[in-house]
């Protein structure tokens, strides 16, 4: 069973195609790991796969239905994503960043429990109605990773979720991850990070704009 | 919905605003020096020129208002929001629209305590009040769209700050001409029919802006 697909997905900038007849299928409950090289393509795959960019050529689906037949609202809540940055208000508390995020996805949202998404991803009471532009590099890592979580996705993509995080909180991430995954969540990470190599159910490589055929883990 | 997002987005930037305390501030501080500045630049045989008010107070809007749309989406910028806004909404409307309501706010409250200040300095009366602040309501209004746009359309530009008047104040002449004009004739106390062509002009010109402006920005910014 496949949740996010892309087939013979191109993507160019200023006429260079950096994605090459991209194909892959991302299956519920897994954790697919991208690695290549700087440059390679890996935020521009991540971009086209969240429907931020679209595709010059090929098509990316969600559960068999193409991106651009999909409500945008209906999109944003089942694709969340993290970049480097982990996009934030840096004036707003992490507190008020992840209700902000969690209240434009779902009308209905309940903004109490957000609480405890912030302690999920190990940050102290103390700091959840602190602003987070006195936040350390990976205190705001964790904050963004916590905005995923309260998004309600099963689709995750990230790109260098640990950028910026102690052994603690790549061990934390780890967990997160895996406990995502263990209900239900697809997650494809883009990462340069050994430590989270393990997380793979599968590897794909990115070279040149080119998928490497995917290598089990 | 859209009222929903717009509303969670303009709380997000007032709170954003109040505790940065840069935007609306500087936008007084540049308007002050403006009317300070073309105050002594008006001075004639050591008396002000009152009949340069609708001039000056026009102006110096303007330019106060272009501080406040460099700034409007600054906090986005900094932290690396925009793109995760724009994909998390139904659509790009309530973006645009809160950052227009959040320009004509600043802009509105910098035209209250600016008024003032314009007739002492240059020691005038409103001839009718409600009719000139009608105008700069309108003119504010459209000012408040257009820069919204403009700003969003340029918000990954190179010298954007370089390109925003370029692009925002010819758009925005007729506005400006027109309020002006009208600001004139109501000083003067002109006789309505005198007045309605003027008015017409700002409002049928908000219109157009307000229904073509959000079609505009979704059509450049959506992938």
């Amino acid at each position: 069973m496949t949740r996010l697909a892309a087939a013979g997905v191109g993507w160019a900038i200023d006429g260079r195609f950096v994605l090459v007849d991209v194909d892959l299928a991302l299956a519920p409950a897994s954790i697919t790991v991208l690695t290549g090289e700087n440059g390679a393509g890996k935020s521009s795959l991540l971009d086209v796969l969240a429907g931020v960019r679209k595709p010059a050529r090929g098509v990316v689906t969600l559960d068999g239905v193409a991106l651009g037949d999909i409500d945008a609202a209906h999109l944003a809540r089942r694709i969340a994503r993290l970049d480097h940055a982990p996009g934030l208000y840096l004036e707003l508390s992490a507190l008020e960043n992840v209700q902000l995020f969690r209240a434009l996805l779902h009308a209905d949202a309940l903004l109490s429990d957000v609480t405890a998404w912030l302690t999920e991803v190990g940050l102290a009471a103390r700091d959840h109605n602190r602003p987070v532009r006195g936040f350390s590099r990976g205190m705001l890592q964790r904050t963004g990773l916590a905005r995923v979580l309260a998004s309600g996705a099963d689709v995750w993509l990230l790109d260098e979720p640990s950028t910026g995080l102690d052994r603690a909180g790549v061990e934390l991430l780890t967990r997160v991850l895996q406990t995502a995954r263990d209900r239900g969540a697809t997650i494809l990470l883009a990462t340069h990070d050994p430590a989270l190599l393990p997380l793979a159910d599968r590897r794909l490589h990115l070279h040149l704009g080119h998928v490497v055929p995917p290598v089990e883990a | 919905m859209l009222l929903r997002l717009t509303w969670l987005l303009l709380r997000k930037d007032l709170r954003v605003a109040a505790r940065s305390r840069e935007v609306f501030g500087f936008m007084l501080l540049f308007s002050l020096l403006c009317v300070v500045v073309f105050a002594f630049g008006f001075l004639r045989e050591g008396e002000a020129a009152a009949e340069q008010v609708p001039g000056v107070l026009w102006v110096t809007l303007l330019f106060s208002g272009t501080v406040g749309v460099l700034r409007l989406f600054a906090a986005e910028e900094e932290g690396g929001t925009l793109q995760l806004v724009q994909r998390t909404l139904a659509g790009l409307h309530p973006l645009l629209l809160s950052k227009a309501l959040l320009q004509l706010l600043f802009s509105g409250v910098t035209m209250l305590l600016l008024l003032p200040v314009v007739l002492v300095f240059f020691d005038a009366a409103l001839t009718r009040p409600s009719l000139t602040l009608a105008a700069l309501a309108l003119g504010l209004v459209g000012q408040a769209m257009l820069g919204a746009l403009v700003g969003a359309l340029l918000v990954h530009v190179r010298l954007r700050e370089v390109l925003l008047p370029l692009v925002l104040y010819p758009l925005l002449a007729p506005l400006l001409i027109a309020g002006v004009r009208l600001t004139v004739l109501a000083q003067a106390d002109a006789p309505p029919e005198a007045l309605q062509g003027w008015l017409l002009l700002m409002a049928g010109y908000d219109a157009l802006l307000i229904a073509v402006a959000p079609w505009l920005h979704a059509r450049v910014v959506e992938p």
